[in-house]
């Protein structure tokens, strides 16, 4: 595992917190990125907006709030949930979720289960160049063309789109549109003139 | 660790450096000798608890004391966002921009990279600002109306009208594409930028992004766990009467 990747905690116990980051420092590559407590509304669109490639949700800080928060977490289909459980817990607690982390496990067994949710799961990009295919999008988006313009001008779907704009911004860690202007102007994907007679 | 009032302010500078800029936005001079926290803000007449609570949250982005969060008035608070975007606009960004003016007049060749580099800062800038005075205009205004109309004997109607069509709670963050931003320059600094022999001016540059970046989230991170809670209890009483 080369890249770094992002992993999230929603627990509103502070050991908890420190145990599972000081459990990922364990493996190499992986960065816990900011440890998030607490069970309000706002939670959700705070941790999504942090692009974590794993959230670890311990369930008893949820309470009630554990299907809403699982609802919403999951309408970013590239980001992994695992479940911080117990041998105790209720099975239908349990069972929501898909990977999960055994509190009472002991370490080995942790670190293969942390080890085995994100390499196993998580798609590696073999290469971080773009494609001839993301190189028309990047080109179109910086033009000022909207997703949907993008869209109809290479016969694609607005989803597809969408798709491989994630994936581009994945690529070269640029996520807005200044940005991805600057990398296809140095990249000469894209020249000077073109960029200002942009609408 | 959690910083306490009764510690020499001394040690703890020593202990983290990062805290300098903190002090010196509370007009505290070096050279205060072997004083306690306290008694520096004794001398200066700081707000303690303020101070410990702003001292500690810069120190250890964990760390937030909710007892503290009710001992102080708003008014500092908003006062000392205000003195912290002023650094930004005044001290800061100006520094980042010698650094990258510096860069376009070292590239002899091919200035190219370099002039997008100040073209796509001048553009953060810009929208740093708006944020900046957005914030400036509506929300702090509003949030010192709300606490002076609290200190009177009865609260105007006006008011209480004003916290529930506004009401803290709605106030939309525009950080993320900001920090957004700054995040992608850093990137395109290490990742894209053509390599050069004398790097010098890079890595300075990096380290001012960086240290921009973690105020900014310093920032908001105060904003969001104190200036937030502390006006929803204000919201709160205003519409108990």
């Amino acid at each position: 595992m080369s890249s770094t990747k992002k992993i999230i905690v929603i627990t509103n116990s502070f050991l908890l917190a420190a145990g599972v980051e000081s459990l990922a420092l364990e493996i190499r590559g992986l960065l816990v990125d900011e440890v998030f407590s607490g069970s309000e509304k706002k939670l959700c669109e705070k941790v999504l907006l942090k692009k974590p490639d794993l959230i670890i949700i311990d369930p008893v800080s949820l309470g009630e709030h554990l299907i809403p928060t699982l609802r919403t977490l999951r309408e970013e289909p590239e980001t992994l949930i695992a479940g911080l459980v117990s041998e105790s817990m209720k099975e239908n607690v349990k069972s929501k979720f898909s990977h999960q982390l055994v509190k009472d496990a002991p370490k080995y067994q942790l670190i293969e289960e942390l080890q085995s949710i994100i390499g196993k799961y998580i798609p590696e990009e073999n290469s971080k160049t773009l494609s001839k295919r993301e190189v028309e999008i990047l080109k179109n988006v910086v033009l000022g063309l909207s997703n949907k313009d993008v869209a109809d001008k290479l016969f694609l779907s607005v989803h597809t789109v969408m798709t491989h704009r994630k994936k581009i911004a994945r690529k070269l860690g640029i996520k807005t549109v200044s940005g991805l202007t600057v990398y296809a102007l140095m990249n000469k994907i894209v020249d000077m003139r073109e960029v200002e007679r942009r609408t | 660790m959690i910083l306490e009032k009764e510690m020499k302010l001394s040690e703890v500078i020593l202990h983290d450096y990062n805290l300098v800029p903190i002090i010196n936005r509370f007009g505290i001079q070096l050279g205060f000798g072997d004083s306690t926290i306290e008694s520096v803000c004794k001398n200066k007449d700081i707000d303690l608890d303020f101070f410990m609570t702003i001292l500690n949250s810069f120190h250890d982005p964990q760390y937030m004391d909710k007892e503290y969060l009710r001992s102080f008035p708003v008014e500092l608070l908003i006062n000392y966002l205000k003195e912290t975007h002023k650094y930004y606009l005044s001290d800061k960004i100006p520094e980042i921009e010698v650094i990258i003016d510096d860069m376009v007049v070292e590239a002899r060749d091919d200035k190219g990279p370099y002039l997008l580099l100040q073209k796509f800062f001048k553009d953060y800038v810009y929208e740093l600002k708006k944020h900046i005075d957005r914030e400036e205009a509506l929300v702090y205004p509003y949030v010192i109306k709300l606490s002076s109309s609290l200190k009177t004997a009865s609260i105007p109607d006006s008011v209480i009208s004003m916290v529930k069509e506004y009401s803290i709670t709605l106030y939309e963050k525009e950080h993320d594409d900001v920090e957004e931003k700054l995040n992608d320059l850093k990137n395109i600094i290490i990742k894209y930028l053509p390599t050069v022999k004398d790097q010098k001016n890079r890595f300075l540059l990096l380290k001012e992004l960086s240290a921009l970046e973690n105020d900014l989230a310093d920032h908001a991170r105060i904003e969001d766990l104190i200036l937030i809670p502390k006006v929803e209890i204000l919201e709160k009483k205003a519409l108990l009467g």
